[in-house]
């Protein structure tokens, strides 16, 4: 059914763009009803990969970050093909991105974000922006990626390196927080740059809100649902400019509401439930020192702490429900250095670390978890033009465990990726 | 507590309110900020968001961009796509409505006067395009006066208190202007019918006023950088055409400029293309001066 809807969209879309040629050649002996000047903005990216490492890609599905991601066991339960051929060894379609942009009317811009894997089309992001808010102000209504933090709210392609920061993929998951609802920032008018925003939004973020609720397989246990809104987001950003030195600094904090449920309305498998609420807190700061128009040297670092505070409910493999008051504290860290010394060249070392991970059920804390988590990373990328970029990356990575015995064991993994990113269609612009 | 808030907001009011009466403008480059200070004088407040010595086609968008166009009343543009790849983000997160193309506050000036290598066609094949031809126009100084006219336009239009002020401004600009403009072509006359060759096609407008043909660029094509198998063709070029300088510009690296200029025993001649790329270029007067003696040197 939805891939039907996406068929005949993209139908749409080349119907559209023939009709714009021949309207084109049709405007030019005078047609009075000519709709070409109206086309949006629109551009196409594309993202491959070639990846080297390690492990092989089974052992590399069973791995996961006690505590944080998803475990194994749920993982495996899902048993998703397509998850593990995603970024597996050896080539890789990453993803393709059609961005559609334009002014609605005086009071209103549109913006779409479609996300193109093999599987199929998503709706990345859909929202409109208010044009003509008087005093600064900024709505801001749809699907769209929170600014929270620093890179948050940046595609793909505008990423230093092939792959988003652990911490990021830990509290929001692999596709950040991307989230339907609203926003309104505010800038100041100030000689520097203030800008404050509060979002609301509805909260079915699965790595750490989510607002369905849920029961176990013998039905002991029953959670309901949370009322959307489920998640408020705000953040302050502020910059000033020594010369050629740019100082950026934010702050963020996102409060919400948790329903995680990992397997437990399966049965034969262990499952986890969680239900309580999310505090997530975070801090950055870049440094931006630009030598000339091409040459630039940044420092970017980033700290983001997590609490949950709620109650987990465990299922073992018998279908028998257990739960218990539990409390986490999760914090996580990156820094990384980008220079960029030639028109066409950036060179870039990044230090990820998951520094705490602190549970606690009923009051005692359950030291099997471990901490100080680390990732290294060094990537050297060639633009041949603004619109390709061929990126070289080397990741050396201490961050999964597997289980045995019932202890964690730590499995390092290296990996080599080799990124092709090309876009078309209307001019990207540059990022700070 | 109330004494405070009072006094708090007051401050606030005097910080955001100081200026209040002079027009706030934003210009993307410093050549255009130099022509709105001289008509607009004590009537405006002027900035300018790139450096005059850093390449015009890649600005990095920087934060303060965004506090500048929020507290802008006018924005004006070079126009031409010169701007296309900071300044639209900009204009979306800095919320100021005044200022968005088609409002009262903004102006693009390319709209005064007619670009030249308007591309037939328009492929990235050709490189870094600008579909609407080269947006480096205001490079030959007869198109000076058309852009003048045209920021006077919409002072006037914003303040029209001071039209009177900013119209007699503007003809002490142009009188001014129009004597600068005969020396200027008086001293470039003698370089007419002669070959040169460029880096990047900056100031196509001057070369094609003074009659001075251009018969190849170092960079193969608009944003890359020149490759050795261009080099050996551009090393032709210059030996047929008996090129007699290579005009290079402030921000690309000199290399392969100058190992041209090296090979054929001939000039190098590095140009500002707006003002602040040099020392000497810190007016729009001075920055004509500049590029004239440079050449007739």
């Amino acid at each position: 059914m939805k891939k039907t809807f996406y068929m005949v969209l993209v139908m749409l879309c080349l119907q559209t763009a023939e009709n714009i040629v021949y309207s084109n050649s049709e405007n030019q002996s005078g047609s009075p009803f000519s709709q070409s000047q109206f086309v949006p903005d629109i551009s196409f990216i594309l993202d491959l990969a070639y990846i080297e490492r390690d492990i092989t890609d089974t052992t590399r599905q069973s791995l996961f970050i006690p505590g944080m991601t998803y475990s194994s066991e749920y993982l495996s339960s899902i048993d998703d093909d397509t998850a593990s051929e995603q970024n597996g060894r050896g080539f890789s379609f990453n993803y393709g991105e059609m961005n559609i942009a334009s002014v609605v009317d005086p009071y209103f811009d549109l913006f779409v974000n479609l996300s193109f894997t093999e599987e199929g089309v998503e709706f990345e992001e859909g929202y409109f922006t208010s044009r003509s808010f008087p005093f600064g102000f900024q709505l801001k209504a749809g699907k769209f990626l929170s600014s929270f933090g620093r890179l948050n709210e940046q595609h793909g392609h505008f990423w230093d390196f092939f792959d988003q920061p652990l911490i990021y993929s830990v509290v929001f998951g692999e596709g950040n927080l991307n989230e339907t609802g609203m926003r309104l920032t505010w800038v100041a008018p100030f000689d520097f740059y203030m800008m404050l925003g509060v979002e609301a939004l509805q909260g079915r973020n699965s790595a750490s809100f989510g607002i369905k609720g849920f029961s176990d397989v013998q039905h002991n246990v029953t959670v309901d649902d949370s009322r959307g809104p489920n998640l408020y987001v705000a953040y302050l950003k502020y910059s000033y400019d020594f010369d050629t030195l740019t100082l950026l600094m934010g702050g963020s904090g996102a409060l919400g509401k948790t329903r995680l449920n990992m397997a437990l309305d399966q049965s034969g498998i262990q499952g986890e439930g969680y239900n309580g609420s999310t505090h997530i807190w975070g801090g950055d700061i870049t440094l931006k020192y630009l030598i000339d128009s091409f040459r630039y040297i940044s420092l970017q670092a980033e700290y983001i702490i997590k609490t949950f505070d709620g109650r987990q409910y465990t299922q073992d493999t018998a279908d028998n429900i257990s739960s218990a008051e539990c409390e986490k504290v999760q914090s996580g860290m990156y820094a990384q250095l980008v220079l960029k010394p030639f028109l066409q060249w950036r060179f870039a070392a990044r230090y990820d670390l998951l520094n705490k991970n602190r549970i606690e059920y009923n009051g005692t804390r359950d030291t099997e978890y471990p901490e100080n988590m680390p990732r290294y990373s060094c990537m050297i990328d060639y633009n041949p033009t603004e619109f390709s970029r061929f990126r070289i990356q080397y990741n050396h990575d201490r961050s999964h465990y597997y289980k045995e015995n019932n202890e964690y064991v730590n499995k390092p993994n290296n990996e080599i990726i080799v990124q092709c990113n090309l876009s078309i269609g209307a001019h990207g612009a540059h990022s700070f | 507590m109330k004494k405070i808030l009072i006094a708090s907001i007051s401050i606030l009011y005097l910080v955001t309110t100081a200026h209040a009466g002079r027009i706030k403008v934003l210009t993307s480059y410093p050549y255009i900020a130099d022509i709105v200070q001289k008509i607009g004088k004590e009537h405006v407040r002027v900035h300018y968001l790139a450096r005059g010595n850093w390449d015009p086609h890649t600005v990095i968008p920087r934060p303060s961009f965004i506090a500048k166009v929020r507290r802008a009343d006018l924005l004006i543009i070079n126009g031409g796509q010169l701007e296309i790849g900071y300044l639209p983000p900009i204009l979306k997160q800095a919320n100021n409505a005044d200022v968005f193309p088609g409002r009262k506050g903004f102006l693009d000036l390319s709209s005064s006067i007619t670009m030249i290598d308007v591309p037939r066609s328009v492929s990235r094949a050709q490189g870094d395009m600008h579909p609407d031809g080269n947006p480096h126009y205001y490079l030959d100084p007869h198109n000076i006066p058309p852009l003048a006219k045209a920021i006077t336009k919409k002072l006037c239009e914003l303040d029209y208190h001071n039209a009177s002020n900013y119209r007699n401004n503007q003809s002490v600009f142009l009188n001014k202007w129009n004597s600068k403009l005969a020396e200027w072509d008086r001293k470039l006359k003698s370089l007419r019918g002669i070959s040169v060759v460029e880096y990047h096609k900056n100031f196509d407008y001057l070369l094609r006023r003074y009659g001075i043909k251009l018969v190849g660029t170092v960079e193969p094509l608009p944003g890359i950088p020149p490759t050795s198998r261009h080099m050996e063709t551009i090393s032709q070029i210059i030996a047929r055409h008996s090129v007699k300088f290579i005009i290079h510009d402030v921000y690309h690296p000199e290399r392969a400029s100058k190992l041209l200029a090296k090979k054929h025993n001939i000039r190098m001649v590095v140009l500002p293309h707006d003002v602040g790329a040099t020392n000497e270029a810190e007016g729009i007067f001075s920055l004509f001066d500049e590029i004239v003696r440079r050449l007739s040197q």
